[in-house]
């Protein structure tokens, strides 16, 4: 089968979109049905068949998000209706649309923040926190003591150390308690 | 005060910090927000006024809390009820906001009441939360309520605010998408660009009707 001639092909637009809590693992498909959820809820399954999204790249914190050229309001408004999906909760924060992926990737590179990594964060990043012997940094808070799981310009998120409570808690350095 | 988000709840109602919230509204395009039971402060650029909620309180009781709100200073808002509660509340001096009004009896908020906001200068604030976070009838009702409430504010003239009841930096939106999900309850952009300025026209001295010179 020959493929489509470009000029027949249905027109479409590119919309990166930020994954906040940084470091939060996405599962594509998982995220593409919550998506798909929002705008079904908000706009009805007729509207959504012409908006016709799919999220077609996920890396480092960042997902793009395709619909058709015209229906970038409609999406952007659901994408912001998103509160997580299965029990992880997050927030989508849309920073750019294009009408090719490429200059997405272009602009994402220019403003990439650092990879959330597993290892230690570095004194320099987070001055306030403390090292545990199991190389894990951590840091007091309201009189309880917390592992740091993101440090990153000024906000810091941390988890209660223990089993029973493993939410996070968004904080900045200056809420941290000198140890 | 322009771009306010008129109630946040911070840690320990949420799980972010005062500062978090005030860090994360500034890179969301606020310029001040309203954070319960919070100390005034001034972080990342972004203004914290101290908020006070006052809800699921008998009338008579209002006063007494709105009079202890004063003293503090800050914003007073007061969660809706029904029809009754809130002709008292909207005449008591010193509440800013009525909250809460998506949640309150449909006949809760009628045209003596916006009548008595508008003249009064008691903001009605549109909880942008069960449109985010709510699916099918809650979201529907919400929007329809909403939708009735600014229909009152064009006619009688009361202020609206904008607010996310955000007790996560997560819940938090950027002033964009606010914009977008008010253009669902049928506002334009001027009407968002002066609900977003709410909580600055009632916390603002009003103007003299008669001014005496000399």
């Amino acid at each position: 089968m020959t493929p489509r001639p470009p000029t027949m092909r249905e027109k479409r637009r590119y919309i990166l979109v930020r994954v906040d809590p940084a470091g939060t693992t996405i599962d594509q498909k998982e995220l593409y049905y919550a998506i798909s959820d929002a705008i079904t809820a908000l706009w009805g399954d007729s509207a959504a068949a012409i908006v016709n999204a799919a999220v077609v790249a996920a890396e480092e914190g960042h997902v793009i998000v395709r619909c058709q050229r015209g229906t970038e309001r409609e999406l952007a408004i659901a994408l912001s209706t998103v509160t997580g999906y299965r029990d992880l909760r997050l927030a989508l924060r849309l920073v750019a649309a294009s009408g090719t992926m490429e200059s997405l990737r272009a602009r994402f590179r220019k403003t990439k923040r650092p990879v959330p990594a597993k290892q230690p964060v570095p004194d320099e990043a987070c001055p306030t926190g403390a090292e545990a012997e199991n190389g894990e940094r951590e840091a007091g808070f309201a009189g309880k003591k917390f592992m740091i799981a993101e440090c990153e310009g000024g906000k810091v998120d941390v988890i209660e150390k223990g089993f029973k409570n493993t939410n996070r808690l968004f904080l900045t350095t200056e809420d941290l308690e000198v140890p | 005060m322009k771009i306010t988000d008129a109630c946040v709840c911070p840690y320990p109602l949420g799980d972010s910090t005062v500062r978090r919230m005030a860090l994360e509204a500034g890179k969301l395009g606020f310029d001040s927000i309203v954070a319960v039971d919070a100390q005034p402060l001034d972080f990342a650029g972004v203004r914290v006024c101290p908020g006070i909620l006052i809800r699921d309180t008998a009338a008579k009781d209002v006063i007494s809390r709105v009079k202890r709100g004063r003293d503090v200073g800050g914003v007073i808002m007061v969660q809706a009820r029904d029809n009754g509660f809130n002709r008292a509340v909207i005449g008591v001096k010193g509440v800013h906001v009525l909250c809460g009004i998506h949640a309150a009896d449909k006949t809760a908020f009628d045209h003596v009441t916006a009548k008595m906001a508008a003249d009064n200068r008691v903001a009605v604030d549109i909880d942008l939360s069960p449109v985010i976070g709510g699916r099918g009838i809650v979201r529907q009702r919400a929007i329809h309520r909403y939708r009735d409430i600014l229909m009152f504010s064009r006619r009688f003239g009361f202020p609206l605010t904008l607010s996310t009841h955000a007790r996560s930096v997560l819940e938090l939106r950027a002033v964009r998408e606010i914009a977008g999900l008010c253009s669902l309850l049928g506002m334009d952009e001027h009407d968002v660009e002066a609900a977003f300025s709410g909580i600055a026209a009632v916390t603002s001295p009003a103007d003299r009707a008669v001014r005496v010179i000399g």
